[in-house]
């Protein structure tokens, strides 16, 4: 029964010709949503909301690298991280900055940007807090690394403290670091594809369905809330395919991996965003 | 290239599953259109089922996904199921009548692009992986279009944004009273996502049968059916919200004994457990 048991970890290069497909197909995507405001369905501005999307993202893509998952080992304190999946904790770290920077949305670009950054930090900081609170004060165990003799910031020495037979444990200083780090990008990634759907749906929606732009706001908020958590759960769970299991953070050698996800996550971006975009593009229907 | 493991051999073979899902599914939400055409919203709950039968497919779809080990654990196939899935339906809620359609349609494509790139970029190399993500996706789209059918009666962007709240007797419209504008669609999601997560993730291990798995699928969806009737409540008139409440509570009785009794079938021993005595001191 292999559905749990994790596949042996792959190399971190790159497929060449895989990703020229995949450059040529985000071109053609951005090509089409170029086309479409040329051809005047889109305004300047939505093509922008496309563009936002997509760096948004490629942010989120690169946060969730950065995170220390766990997985099942560290539930057991077998391996160092927080005891679940990556997809989990970055729709968590995601999801809990999307809510604050859509809180702020009102008050422009910067605000809501930041607020978002924030809040998913703010969330990751709690979390990385409590599980170290859990392992050391609950479990008895120190924290570890089991990828690096010593931490890439603090220089302590982890060898020491690591336990037969496992690959180390807890949340040592650089995962922690990693965990905020993490937090704050994802939930600005998070926020920006929010805000981007947010202001296409502020502007177009009202000559779509024919009312005034208070009239509409429940469905422009809703509508940008729900994909913004859609494109955020297909790059999450991207990037879990791309990890394959645990993580620890930075610096562990998965890290190097990254380019490959970011790649991959800007052509479902732009995919997914062009699609959501669509809503607005009046239909002979 | 991983080694594929079963989890248990399948009496009802997958591609028969997929053909009987698409299709049933497709079909009950298509009867939720009797209510346009008739008038009346009696028709609704064939929205449920609808959802219901694309959650069978899903379990087996991610049973066969999941016997590669993607290492991730069984919930991720189900979030991305669904946040695929949500774009497709929302932006195919866009294409009237053929919405259900047109969901299936984009789902499958943008299901095989996000298949493609985690088979081939991310170098994940799983034969089935393009195909399950394509049906992953349609899965989701179908399932949260069938529920939406369901609590409202019609699956049309206009329908869908538009509500109306009553101010002094007087019916005036008010976008927040909506299925979209009210945030529903977000519940759908989350209950759909729930429902497809669980089944194979509770029932997988060893002596694994696909019946018990694909009745407790049954049963979830049932469950996630009973809480979108009483969301309908709000959308569609009394008696009909009430028939579909009556159904999900009578398939969900159903499926949940049978679930039951296929498990006292699997396990190998079954003791009832009594409650705990309390002492008196």
């Amino acid at each position: 029964m292999s559905a749990i048991a994790a596949k042996p970890a792959g190399g971190a290069e790159m497929p060449k010709g895989p990703a020229a497909i995949a450059i040529v197909l985000l071109l053609v995507v951005v090509g089409i949503g170029y086309y479409m405001t040329m051809a005047g369905f889109f305004t300047m501005a939505i093509f922008y909301s496309l563009i936002g999307i997509i760096v948004g993202g490629m942010l989120v893509t690169f946060s969730v690298h950065l995170v220390p998952v766990g997985g099942a080992p560290a539930a057991m304190g077998q391996a160092p991280g927080i005891a679940t999946g990556v997809t989990m904790l970055a729709a968590g770290a995601g999801l809990a900055g999307l809510f604050k920077g859509a809180w702020a949305a009102q008050f422009g670009y910067l605000p809501a940007l930041g607020t978002g950054a924030i809040g998913g930090a703010l969330l990751m900081a709690l979390t990385c807090m409590f599980v170290n609170v859990t392992y050391v004060y609950g479990m008895g165990i120190p924290s570890a690394s089991g990828k690096v003799r010593n931490d890439p910031i603090t220089g302590d020495s982890q060898d020491e403290y690591k336990s037969q037979g496992t690959e180390g444990h807890g949340l040592p200083f650089i995962s922690y670091v990693g965990g905020v780090l993490g937090g704050l990008i994802g939930g600005f990634g998070g926020t920006l594809i929010y805000i981007s759907l947010y202001d296409a749906y502020v502007n177009g929606l009202p000559t779509l369905m024919g009312g005034t732009t208070e009239s509409i706001m429940p469905i422009a908020v809703s509508v940008a809330g729900i994909f913004a958590i859609g494109m955020f759960l297909v790059n999450a769970v991207l990037t879990a395919y791309n990890i394959t299991g645990t993580i620890e953070g930075p610096h562990d050698p998965k890290f190097k991996r990254f380019p490959r996800a970011i790649v991959a996550s800007a052509v479902a971006s732009a995919l997914t965003g062009l699609l959501a975009l669509m809503i607005i593009v009046p239909m002979p229907f | 290239m991983t080694v594929k493991v079963e989890a248990s051999a399948d009496a009802i073979p997958h591609n028969t599953l997929l053909i009987v899902g698409l299709i049933g599914s497709i079909v009950c939400i298509y009867l939720t259109y009797l209510n346009t055409i008739t008038g009346l919203d009696v028709f609704s709950f064939f929205g449920g089922i609808g959802a219901i039968i694309a959650l069978i497919w899903g379990t087996s779809t991610i049973k066969r996904l999941c016997s590669y080990g993607i290492g991730t654990g069984v919930p991720s196939a189900g979030m991305v199921a669904f946040g695929a899935g949500i774009i497709a339906m929302l932006v195919g809620t866009k294409f009237g009548i053929m919405s259900p359609v047109a969901a299936l349609i984009i789902a499958a494509v943008s299901g095989a692009i996000f298949g493609y790139l985690a088979d081939s970029v991310l170098n994940m190399k799983i034969p089935v992986l393009v195909q399950s993500l394509a049906e992953l996706s349609i899965i989701g789209a179908l399932t949260i279009m069938g529920f939406t059918a369901m609590a409202t009666g019609d699956f049309t962007f206009g329908v869908l944004t538009a509500g109306t709240i009553s101010i002094f007797g007087f019916a005036v419209p008010a976008a927040q009273a909506s299925f979209v504008g009210g945030g529903i669609t977000a519940v759908a999601f989350m209950l759909g996502g729930i429902a497809i997560q669980h089944p194979f993730n509770a029932a997988l291990g060893p002596s694994n049968t696909q019946d018990r798995t694909l009745m407790l699928a049954a049963e979830c969806g049932f469950l996630s059916m009973i809480m979108m009737a009483i969301i309908s409540f709000a959308f569609i008139s009394m008696g009909s919200a009430l028939l579909g409440l009556l159904i999900a509570i009578i398939g969900w009785g159903y499926t949940y004994a049978q679930f039951i009794d296929l498990s006292k079938r699997d396990a190998a021993d079954w003791l009832d457990a009594k409650m705990i005595v309390e002492t008196e001191d």
